[in-house]
C-alpha cells in the first residue's frame, strides 16, 4: 500500500495536463495571479469553463445523467490539484457547486431542462442571497416576504453581501413565506432572473478595493411559483443541504496548496532570511497536508452527489484559517513594499509595473479580502456551534 | 489493501485510497477491524491507569507477565516478516497496534524492542543473524535497544585484528535498562556508519538507566573501548546509513499513531468530563465558551490523525516521499499534541493537574512524545527545507 498513483491514475493526470496546456492561456494565468478578489471574475474564466464544456468535464462531480464525468474520488482529486497548479479556477461556484447540487436533488423535471444544461455551458451565472441586514449568523430570521398572488409569488426585501449579483443573470434566494409557527418552517428556497422589474442591485465595495460584494433589493418582484425549489416553507432544508457543499462540496486543497506554491516562490526572494516567517511557512505547510489529507478520506463521501455532512464545517473553518495563514505570511513577506497602494481594478488591466514586480501590488488588498474567508458561508463561529453538536453530541 | 477508521461519530468513517483499484473503501478491512477489535478488548480489560502507574513505579518499567501475554498475541512478531516467523504486519497494523498503545498508556518497550531493534535486525541482518535473534524477541524473551543518538562527538568504531574498539557516549536510548542486547551505531569513516550487536555485559559498555517523563525508561550509555568481534557488525554492513534512517522513519511514523491514540483520549475524556461535571446548576458541557474549545481539541485531534495517515502511508513510498510525510507529521502532530494537551488539563480544572486520573499520564506521554527523535521545532525545520522547493510544495500528497 501506498499513496503512488497507478498507471490509470498517471494516464489520467497526463490527460488532464494536456487538457489544461492547450486551454489555460498565459492571459488568464496571470488575471488570476493578479486577482485580489475572492472570485476571479467570469470575463476571465468564460473561455475556459467552456473548453472545459466541450470536453464534458465542466461538472465533473455531478451524477453522470446530468452531465457528470463519473470519476472515481481519485481521478476528481487530481483533477482539482493539477487545476489549481495550472492556475485555473472555478468559473462559478455558486452554480456548478452550490445551486446545481440542489436542483439535482430537489427540482423538478423541468426545472433541472431549464438550468443545468446553462450550468454547465457557463451561459448562466448565479449568485447566492441568503443574508439580509438584520440575518447574518441567525439566517433563520430573514425577513424578505413572499407572498403568493396567483401562480406567481411577490417578493419585498432585500438581501445583502450577495457576491457577484452584479455579474449574475440568475440568484437563488431564501425569502420568508410564513411568519406564525417555528422560524425555520417559514422559508422557501425561490430562483430568481436578475432582470425580473422590481430587483435593484447596488455595489458594496471592500476595504480591499474590490466590488465583490452588493445589495439587492425586492420591489414587488414577480416571480413564477414554478421557480420554487422544494415545497414551500421547506427552503431551510435545501438551504442547508446546499450550505454543506458550499462549505465541503470540493477539494480546495488543489486551490490552496497552489496558492501556497506561490507563496513558497515568493519567500525563495523575499523573507528567507526571516527565520520568523521561515517558520510560519513550514507550519502552513504542515497543516495544508493534514487538511489535504482530511479531504481526500472525505472525497469518498461526495460521490454522484452525496452531501458531506458536518464534516463539511471542519473543512470550512480550516481552509478558511489557512488561506489567510498564506495570505497574511505573503503580505509580511514583502515587508515595506506593502505600503504601495493601487486603488484601480482589476489589477492586471490597470498596473503598470515590471512583471516582477506586478505580485506585490496584490498583497495587501488579497490579505484584507482575506479577512471575509471566516465570515462569509457562515462564520467560524456558527461552524463551530456546529461542530459542537457532534463533538459534544448536545 | 484497505485502510481507514471504524467508529467515530463525528467524521464519516473513512479511508484510504485504493490506488491500485481506483475505489475507495469506508471502513477498515475485515482483519484491521478484527486486530483493532481484538487489541482493544485485551488493553481494556487489563491496561488500566492504575495498572500502568504500577508498572511505571516499578524497579524495571516494564510488566513480564503482560510482555508474555504480547507474545503470545502475536504482538511482538507482527511487523516481521513470515519467513523470518513474524506475522507479516505492515504499517497500518503497526499504526492501529500503537494506536491502542497511545490510548491506553501501554509503556512496555515495544517500540525499542519490536520496532526499533527488531526492525534493525530484519532490515540489516543476515539470514543467521535474524534466525539468531528475531524468534527470542517474538517469543517474548529478549529486549532490544537502539544506541544512536551522539551525546557530544560522533561515537567511533576502530578496526583492530579481530574486530572493532568502540569509544563513544550515547543519550536517549529508548529500553536501554532493560535490553539484553544493544544496537549501537558507530562511525566507519567520515560518512559511514555501521550498527553493532553488543550483548548487555560487554566489558567496556555502561548502561546508565534512567525513568522518563512518561513513565517508561530510558538509558544513557558509555562505550569505553568496547571491544567485540567483527561478527559483532549486523549484515557486515560498513554504511547503513539509508537503513537506519527508513527504521527510525518507521518508528516516527508509529510513535506517532501512539500520539494519535492519546491525543483521542485525552479529547474524549475531556468531552465526557464536561458532561458530568455540573457548575452553576448545570454540565459545563453546556457553555459554549468551553463547547467552542473542545470542538478545537477535536479538530487537532483529526489533523493529528491525518497527519499520521500521511506518515503511516508515506513508508513504502520514495526516500522523498517519506522524509516530507514523517517530518511533517512530527511537526505537525507534536504542535498538536501541545495544544491538546494544555487545552485538556485546562477543560478539566484542578483535577487536570494531578495524577488522579489518566489525564495527566497522557500529557506526560505527549511531552515524551514531542521530544523524542527530535524535537517539534527540529522536524519543522527539516520539512521547512523540504518545502522550500516551490516545486514540492506543488505537488499533493497523493503525487509527491
Amino acid at each position: 500500500m501506498d499513496l503512488l498513483l497507478s498507471p490509470e491514475d498517471l494516464a489520467f493526470r497526463d490527460e488532464v495536463r494536456h487538457f489544461l496546456a492547450d486551454n489555460v492561456r498565459p492571459g488568464m494565468g496571470r488575471a488570476i495571479d493578479l486577482t485580489t478578489a475572492f472570485i476571479v471574475d467570469p470575463d476571465v474564466l468564460i473561455d475556459f469553463h467552456r473548453a472545459l464544456h466541450r470536453k464534458g468535464w465542466s461538472v465533473p462531480h455531478w451524477p453522470v445523467e446530468h452531465g457528470g464525468t463519473g470519476w472515481s474520488p481519485v481521478q476528481r482529486y487530481i483533477f482539482d490539484l493539477e487545476c489549481g497548479s495550472a492556475g485555473a479556477a472555478t468559473y462559478n461556484a455558486s452554480g456548478s457547486h452550490f445551486v446545481g447540487p440542489v436542483i439535482i436533488h430537489y427540482g423538478t423535471q423541468q426545472q433541472k431542462d431549464r438550468y443545468l444544461l446553462r450550468i454547465r455551458t457557463g451561459e448562466d451565472y448565479w449568485a447566492q442571497g441568503y443574508s439580509e441586514p438584520g440575518s447574518g449568523s441567525d439566517l433563520a430570521s430573514l425577513k424578505t416576504r413572499a407572498v403568493a398572488d396567483g401562480d406567481h409569488y411577490v417578493v419585498n426585501g432585500q438581501k445583502i453581501w450577495t457576491t457577484n449579483a452584479h455579474r449574475a443573470n440568475r440568484m437563488f434566494a431564501l425569502v420568508r413565506t410564513a411568519t406564525t409557527g417555528k422560524r425555520q418552517d417559514g422559508i422557501t428556497f425561490v430562483l430568481f432572473d436578475m432582470d425580473m422589474p422590481g430587483i435593484t442591485v447596488r455595489p458594496i465595495v471592500g476595504n480591499g478595493g474590490d466590488h465583490e460584494f452588493n445589495e439587492v433589493f425586492f420591489n414587488d418582484v414577480r416571480v413564477p411559483i414554478a421557480n420554487r425549489i422544494g415545497e414551500e416553507n421547506k427552503g431551510w432544508e435545501v438551504a442547508k443541504f446546499l450550505l454543506e457543499f458550499e462549505r465541503g462540496g470540493r477539494v480546495l486543497a488543489g486551490q490552496v496548496r497552489a496558492q501556497f506554491a506561490k507563496l513558497v516562490q515568493l519567500m525563495k526572494t523575499r523573507g528567507q532570511d526571516d527565520g520568523d516567517l521561515r517558520t510560519r511557512l513550514a507550519e502552513i505547510g504542515t497543516d495544508l497536508d493534514a487538511m489535504e489529507m482530511i479531504d481526500i478520506s472525505v472525497l469518498s463521501t461526495l460521490q454522484t452527489g452525496g452531501n458531506p455532512g458536518p464534516i463539511s464545517s471542519l473543512l470550512k473553518l480550516r481552509w478558511s484559517e489557512i488561506r489567510q495563514s498564506i495570505a497574511e505570511l505573503a503580505m509580511d513577506a514583502v515587508g515595506d513594499e506593502a505600503l504601495r497602494w493601487f486603488p484601480e481594478r482589476p489589477l492586471y488591466e490597470t498596473l503598470q509595473l515590471p512583471p516582477e514586480d506586478e505580485e506585490m501590488a496584490a498583497m495587501v488588498p488579497r490579505y484584507l479580502n482575506s479577512r471575509a474567508f471566516t465570515i462569509m458561508g457562515g462564520t467560524s463561529e456558527i461552524q463551530t456551534n456546529i461542530l459542537a453538536k457532534s463533538v459534544v453530541g448536545l | 489493501m484497505k485502510v481507514g477508521r471504524g467508529d467515530n461519530d463525528f467524521l464519516p468513517p473513512r479511508i484510504i485510497i485504493l490506488c491500485r483499484e481506483n475505489a475507495v473503501d469506508l471502513r477498515y478491512a475485515t482483519e484491521h477491524v478484527i486486530l483493532r477489535d481484538s487489541i482493544e478488548k485485551f488493553l481494556g480489560e487489563r491496561y488500566d491507569y492504575r495498572f500502568v502507574q504500577k508498572v511505571a513505579a516499578s524497579e524495571t518499567g516494564w510488566n513480564r507477565e503482560i510482555w508474555g501475554e504480547f507474545a503470545k498475541l502475536g504482538w511482538l512478531g507482527l511487523p516481521f516478516a513470515p519467513e523470518d516467523g513474524g506475522n507479516g504486519g505492515g504499517a497500518v497494523e503497526l499504526a492501529i497496534l500503537m494506536e491502542a498503545f497511545g490510548k491506553h498508556l501501554v509503556i512496555e518497550p515495544y517500540l525499542a524492542t519490536v520496532v526499533l531493534g527488531g526492525g534493525l535486525i530484519a532490515a540489516l541482518g543476515s539470514t543467521a543473524e535474524r534466525q539468531a535473534m528475531l524468534p527470542a524477541v517474538m517469543e517474548g524473551e529478549c529486549h532490544l535497544a537502539f544506541a544512536h543518538e551522539e551525546r557530544d562527538v560522533p561515537t567511533q568504531a576502530q578496526r583492530t585484528s579481530g574486530g572493532y574498539l568502540l569509544r563513544g557516549g550515547k543519550k536517549v536510548v529508548l529500553g536501554g535498562s532493560s535490553a539484553d542486547t544493544l544496537l549501537v551505531s558507530a562511525r566507519l569513516g567520515d560518512d559511514r556508519f555501521g550498527i553493532f550487536v553488543l550483548p548487555r555485559g560487554t566489558r567496556g559498555l555502561t548502561v546508565r538507566p534512567y525513568r522518563m517523563v512518561d513513565g517508561s525508561r530510558a538509558a544513557d550509555v558509555d562505550l569505553t573501548d568496547a571491544s567485540v568481534p567483527s561478527a559483532a557488525l549486523l549484515g557486515s554492513n560498513e554504511d547503513a546509513g539509508d537503513t537506519v534512517e527508513t527504521v527510525i522513519h518507521r518508528a516516527i511514523a508509529a510513535l506517532s499513531a501512539d500520539a494519535v491514540g492519546a491525543i483521542g483520549a485525552m479529547v474524549k475524556a475531556t468531552v465526557d468530563y464536561a458532561k458530568t461535571r455540573v457548575q452553576f446548576g448545570q454540565a459545563i458541557a453546556n457553555f459554549q465558551a468551553l463547547q467552542h474549545r473542545m470542538v478545537r481539541i477535536k479538530i487537532k485531534e483529526e489533523e493529528a490523525r491525518a497527519a499520521a495517515l500521511f506518515a503511516t502511508l508515506s513508508l513504502d513510498g520514495p526516500a522523498a516521499i517519506r522524509a516530507r510525510a514523517v517530518s511533517g507529521a512530527k511537526a505537525k502532530i507534536g504542535r498538536c499534541a501541545r495544544f491538546v494537551h494544555q487545552d485538556a488539563i485546562q477543560l478539566h480544572g484542578a483535577i487536570g493537574t494531578t495524577d488522579e486520573l489518566a489525564l495527566g499520564g497522557y500529557a506526560k506521554r505527549l511531552l515524551a512524545y514531542e521530544l523524542l527523535f527530535g524535537s517539534t521545532r527540529e522536524h519543522l525545520r527539516r520539512y521547512g527545507a523540504i518545502i522550500a522547493n516551490p516545486q514540492v510544495a506543488a505537488t499533493g500528497l497523493l503525487m509527491a
